[in-house]
């Protein structure tokens, strides 16, 4: 018993308490990591299509979850049984309990499509203009030959839509606020010249139009025959499939080949069926643009103010409050910067702007409401500290020496600064900016309120004058997160999604982070081994 | 040498431009800081800015009975029983054409016009009419030289025995298509207080109904409820009667403490505006408080002086004008604060625009007074942001946060005290699972890993710093809250089994033989315990199911439900507390690690050396000196749990409630800007009332982070000179 008291005295348990915090602290680390990487990349792996027999008929599907007995109820399994269409939600719960033997159809087919999410069941024949050209087993083999001409003819309509038709829409809307300042002037001539030019756009327009509905007929020519496991029947024409699996008959290539395949489709494409489908380019875009903008608006505010705090100003109480004050502001809440950046940009700001120089277009606010460059413009006075702090920390590693020797040999200070104390801190400016991104690029809150959508129709990087538009609205990979996930009507479908992107900007965010620590690092432990 | 001397002035004049620019620039960044701040406030401050009253000019336009105020405070409408209606434009008092027809003139009474404009007229043949005053505009005009009054006329109701006199008049809007609106009247016919109903249009003659009242009250004045079901009743013995019609059952009585002159609703007019023969104020509602309805006044105004002689509504919020023959005042029914109070030359009818901006009067001698009021943000006062309201419906004084209502007569509701509650509950539970964890692992860190191992856990720690709040919230929204519904006991059981398969464990290490224990564990004793945590994964997961089958009777849900009487959210503040730890531990835990590891070595040693054990040391020496540090650390992890938006906003239902308890949400002040701002309009009262929580919140943290700064100064200095 004393040997007891007294090792609780000396606490050699008590190490191993303080042990087990950490190592639960880095568990969860690792457990959350870990976790969002299984969910996000396994999503895209073809998974079989399970068959079982149910009291209420056949199921057929992925399965995607397992619920244990708990207590008094039976053990579930969920299944991702597709075909919102016809069953009204994807995932269905079937208790283990007198389940007959899960079976895989060769058969089986997974389409994915444009519209109400997969199709799980069989093709049973595949028609062209109303007569059957193939039945049976061939139907499928047939389909998945059609495919790659439908999706082509399909994205040239898209194409065209979005380019031509687009660009038409931009230069009707433009006329028709030229002529609402004409009209005010009273300029009947201009008004008449200008009333032509709207009638031969819209000419174009029609032709235009016309070629579009001729090529979507064309590609709704080859209709589907499916039908679901509990022998529901439907048709859907081959242009509204994106791609056609197989998924109880594919070999390893061919399952890294879809893989690949829905990878390359999340990185790259548009979004489908508001956000839950397809992929996320414009949100990577949108958040790479708005990084960017905000670098370039941050590096000359926080390098100008650690200058001046670091070198020019007098160094007294008053300095050392401000610097107190900037290291504060680093904890200070985004939001309140997204409510800042509300009230003073996009309000006052933007506002200002819109009457001044378009006031033609008012009331449709043009800089008067959210946009990327309210936006990066309150990222940048958000992460300004951290730029500031790593600036002058790398201002004051400078050896005094090289800075003497410059000022020895007659250069200025400005001089001195520009060529010999600006280059030695660019490694540690550098830092702080590589922090400031990984921090701009998490950060949601603030965007939510000063210009980030859930779907921009336009990128703000784009082929039309003057190519970088400063107030549009975009996309964002940490609000795609919070929308898809939370203000989506069907966010159990797009959870995988949302891993998915969480994985991405985790990765960004993490890959930034371990990149600056590490320079600041190498650069802290080479500026305290010379010394001159 | 001139080209030498040309680049040395040049090269001085750079040198001088650019410490001119960059002292420049270094000011303008640091005035935007504090211009950030103040940018805040001023966009806060209207809200408790006092309302300014203007008077203008006074009019002659000869005696009146009535007076109706446009919306846009350009034109009057005067009615008289002598000259019928009349129109002049505000505020130069030029006549405006006069519309034509109406019952014949002169009138025999006049009900004066409410703010919707209608007005009751018993006509010279004795039939009651009634006019709904409206301007037509055409679009965009503004000068009401071009607008058009159209007294829209209806009636010619005929009575079976003339009142004495009318109390009030409700109309009702016809039910459906084609059914015609119709007009519940309030009098005193000979001695009995009376009531009708009729359609708007003329017919065969409507008999009085009259009421059954305790006998005795003389009745002052009526008002019908918004739905004219109900009638209350103002006597002269200073009594309330709530009738219901129909029935003609008392509903409620209430004292008033002095004879009741004049009753009058508010906007929405779910309450009743009282007024004395001596001057007293005050809100009565029928309200549910508990069990059963009580019909109480629940506001109170400063007095007037003499007997209060009407009351008229704004049609834009809760504010209301009460006249007497002396003053005039408007007052906002829910802060109970006096907006306006000026002086009048007499008794007269007086008229509140529908936007509640312009006050007329009009005294006996035909002169009419007016008064600018720019109140834009009356519904806010100090008292209701931080105190407990009575709100209309509402059976005590509370504190609620509800901002907007489906109605256009709703009573917004900006108490910020469940907001604060809810950032206070989220901190809270925030540090109660960071604060140990972060500080038991930044001193097993400082003090008794090895170096190798230190350098690897330091950057992991600073990495978890670096992960997006959002995808955090996220994973508590979406992944971490159902899993916990599933498993909770399971969970809140972890900890304890944790700590015992710690302590099962560690002895068998200490007998493991010295050398194996020096060569791999002491110092990466976090290494072995993972295996532990398994474990402990393992032995909640057999304890879990039992202690629920034991105590819980199989479920717990339906036990808390039952046993303890609380409901179980699936988005509460154990999710929010574990996903806003894991934001804060990472802060905690890197400045406490540094002002750990930066203890002066002489202390341990001289305490190793006096044959203290390690942990005693950490314990005893190394964390009650560096427990500045700590402190600062846990403020600056209190900022930042205190203004953590995105982890709260997914992880939480985002109910205002106010409950400690941990199965619930809450709302927290960022969660609350967020989901409400974007909805507010531009300089609103809303719009406000945000931005004074936006101010509150960069307070709080700024005075949390400057308080830990000073801290970490001060021990710096303080290591600086052991």
């Amino acid at each position: 018993m004393t040997r007891l008291a007294e090792s609780l005295r000396r606490g050699g348990i008590f190490v191993w308490f303080a042990g087990t915090s950490l190592a639960f602290c880095l568990a969860m680390i690792l457990g959350l990591v870990g976790y969002i990487a299984a969910r996000g990349l396994g999503f895209f792996w073809p998974s079989p299509l399970v068959q079982v027999k149910t009291a209420e008929g056949l199921v057929l599907g992925e399965i995607t979850g397992h619920e244990p007995a708990h207590g008094e109820e039976t053990g579930k399994l969920q299944f991702r049984v597709g075909n919102r269409d016809i069953y009204g939600q994807d995932f269905r719960w079937v208790p283990t309990v007198g389940l007959g033997a899960p079976a895989e159809p060769k058969d089986a087919v997974l389409l994915e499509r444009t519209e109400y999410g997969p199709f799980i069941g069989r093709i049973t024949a595949i028609s062209h203009q109303g007569t059957v050209a193939v039945q049976g087993a061939g139907a499928l083999a047939e389909a998945a030959r059609r495919l790659p001409e439908s999706r082509r003819l399909l994205e040239e309509v898209q194409a065209t839509e979005k380019g031509k038709v687009g660009e038409l829409n931009r230069r009707m809307e433009r006329l028709r606020i030229d002529r609402k300042g004409l009209e005010a002037k009273g300029d009947q001539a201009a008004m008449q010249a200008l009333d032509a030019q709207v009638a031969a756009l819209q000419s174009t327009y029609e032709a235009l139009q016309t070629t579009i509905d001729q090529t979507r007929t064309e590609a709704k020519s080859w209709v589907l025959d499916l039908e679901t496991a509990d022998g529901q029947k439907k048709e859907l024409p081959l242009s509204s499939v994106v791609r056609i699996v197989a998924a109880n008959n594919l070999s390893v290539t061919d399952r890294l080949g879809i893989y690949l395949s829905r990878m390359w489709e999340f990185l790259a494409d548009d979004p489908r069926e508001s956000n839950t489908e397809g992929g996320i380019f414009p949100a990577i875009f949108g958040t790479v643009m708005m990084v960017l903008v905000m670098s370039v608006l941050v590096v000359p505010l926080g390098v100008v103010t650690a200058l001046y705090l670091r070198e020019y100003a007098r160094q007294g109480w008053l300095v050392r409050a401000v610097r107190v004050a900037v290291n504060n502001l680093a904890g200070v809440p985004s939001i309140v910067f997204g409510v800042f950046g509300l009230g003073f940009f996009v309000y006052t700001l933007g506002g200002g702007i819109d009457r001044l120089f378009f006031a033609d277009a008012l009331p449709t606010p043009t800089y008067g409401t959210g946009g990327i460059i309210w936006a990066s413009l309150t990222l940048a006075l958000l992460t300004v500290p951290v730029v500031v702090v790593a600036t002058e920390e790398a201002l004051g590693a400078v050896a005094r020496s090289q800075r003497e020797a410059s000022l020895a040999m007659g250069a200025t200070k400005w001089q001195t600064l520009w060529n010999v104390v600006l280059p030695s801190a660019a490694p540690g400016i550098l830092t702080g900016l590589i922090l400031a991104i990984a921090r701009g690029a998490g950060e949601v809150a603030p965007l939510m309120l000063t210009g980030v959508v859930k779907l921009a129709p336009s990128m703000p990087l784009d082929g039309t004058f003057p190519f970088f538009h400063f107030d549009r609205k975009f996309m964002h990979l940490g609000f795609h997160i919070y929308d898809v996930g939370f203000q989506s009507p069907n966010s159990e479908a797009a959870k995988p999604m949302v891993f998915m992107a969480s994985l991405l900007l985790l990765a960004v965010v993490v890959v930034l982070n371990i990149f600056a620590l590490n320079l600041r690092r190498k650069l802290r432990a080479r500026l305290g081994g010379s010394t001159f | 040498m001139a080209s030498s001397s040309n680049i040395q002035s040049r090269a001085k004049r750079v040198d001088k431009f650019m410490a001119f620019a960059i002292s420049g620039g270094g000011l303008f960044m640091i005035g935007a800081v504090l211009a950030m701040l103040l940018f805040i406030l001023k966009e806060a401050a209207p809200l408790f800015l006092p309302p300014s009253v203007r008077p203008a000019p006074t009019l002659q336009p000869g005696s009146m009975g009535g007076l109706w105020l446009d919306e846009s405070g350009k034109a009057a409408v005067l009615v008289s029983r002598e000259t019928g209606i009349r129109a002049i434009r505000l505020p130069e008092g030029t006549p405006l054409p006069t519309p034509q027809g109406g019952p014949e003139l002169p009138w025999r009474t006049l009900t004066p016009p409410n703010t919707r404009g209608e007005t009751l007229v018993t006509g010279a043949d004795g039939r009651i009419w009634m006019a709904r005053l409206t301007w037509t505009k055409p679009p965009g005009e503004n000068d009401p030289s071009r607008w058009e009054l159209n007294p829209q006329w209806q009636g010619g109701i005929l009575l079976e025995a003339a009142p004495s006199r009318i109390l009030h008049a409700r109309l009702l809007e016809g039910g459906g298509l084609g059914s015609s609106a119709r007009l519940r009247l309030a009098a005193e016919v000979g001695t009995s207080i009376s009531w009708l109903e009729a359609p708007l249009e003329a017919g065969p003659a409507v008999a009085w109904k009259p009421l059954p009242l305790p006998p005795g009250n003389k009745v002052s004045s009526a008002l019908w409820s918004a739905d004219g079901a109900t009638l209350t009743l103002g006597t002269e013995a200073g009594q309330l009667l709530m009738v219901e019609v129909e029935s003609g059952n008392l509903l409620a009585s209430a004292e008033f403490g002095e004879p009741v002159n004049a009753l009058g609703a508010p906007l929405g007019q779910s309450s009743v505006l009282v007024g004395g023969t001596k001057g007293r104020l005050a809100a009565f509602q029928r309200a549910r408080l508990g069990e059963e309805f009580q019909f109480r006044a629940f506001h109170e105004f400063p007095r007037l002086s003499g007997p209060v002689l009407g009351f008229q509504s704004s049609l834009r919020d809760k504010r209301f004008l009460a006249w007497t023959a002396r003053e005039a005042v408007v007052d906002h029914l829910t802060t109970e604060r006096r907006l306006m109070a000026v002086s009048l030359t007499g008794a007269g009818s007086a008229s509140l625009a529908p936007r509640g901006d312009l006050i007329l009067h009009a005294d006996e001698l035909g002169a009419l007074h007016s008064w600018t009021l720019d109140a834009p943000h009356p519904e806010v006062s100090f008292g209701l942001l931080w105190g407990k309201t009575q709100y209309e419906g509402y059976g005590k004084p509370e504190y609620v946060w509800q901002s907007t209502g489906g109605a256009d007569d709703f009573e917004p509701k900006f108490s910020l005290v469940p907001l604060v509650f809810g950032t206070l509950k989220g901190t809270l539970y925030a540090m109660l699972f960071a604060f140990p964890l972060a500080v038991l692992g930044a001193l097993y860190t400082s003090q008794f890993a090895t170096p190798g191992l230190r350098n690897v856990i330091k950057p992991a720690v600073e990495i978890m710093a670096a992960l997006p709040s959002v995808v955090l919230g996220f994973l508590a929204g979406l992944v971490m809250a159902p899993m916990l519904e599933r498993t909770a006991v399971e969970v809140l059981l972890y900890p304890f089994c944790l700590l015992l398969a710690v302590a099962i464990a560690a002895p068998f290490w200490s007998r493991l033989s010295t050398p194996f224990r020096n060569r791999f564990g002491t110092g990466r004793e976090t290494l072995w315990i993972v295996p532990i945590l398994i474990l402990a994964v393992g032995m909640t997961m057999f304890a879990g199911p039992l202690v629920e089958r034991l105590f819980m009777g199989g479920n717990y849900r339906t036990w808390l439900q039952s046993a303890l009487g609380i409901t179980y959210d699936q988005r509460n503040s154990i999710v929010v507390g574990f996903a806003m730890g894991f934001a804060v531990i990472p802060i905690i835990f890197t400045i406490s690690e540094d002002a750990l590891s930066s203890v002066p070595r002489s202390l341990t040693s001289a305490s190793l050396a006096c044959g203290a054990s390690p942990w005693q040391t950490a314990w005893r020496v190394v964390l009650p000196t560096a427990s500045p540090g700590i402190f600062s650390a846990t403020m600056v992890g209190l900022g930042r749990a205190i203004g953590e938006t995105m982890i709260v906003l997914m992880a939480t239902g985002n109910t205002p409630v106010m409950d400690w308890g941990p199965f619930n949400g809450m709302r927290t002040l960022s969660a609350n800007i967020a989901v409400e701002i974007p909805e507010a309009p531009l300089h609103g009262t809303l719009y406000r009332v945000l931005f004074l929580a936006a101010f509150l919140l960069f307070l709080f943290t700024f005075v949390l982070n400057t308080v830990a700064e000073l801290v970490r100064q001060h021990l710096r200095r303080r290591y600086e000179s052991i």
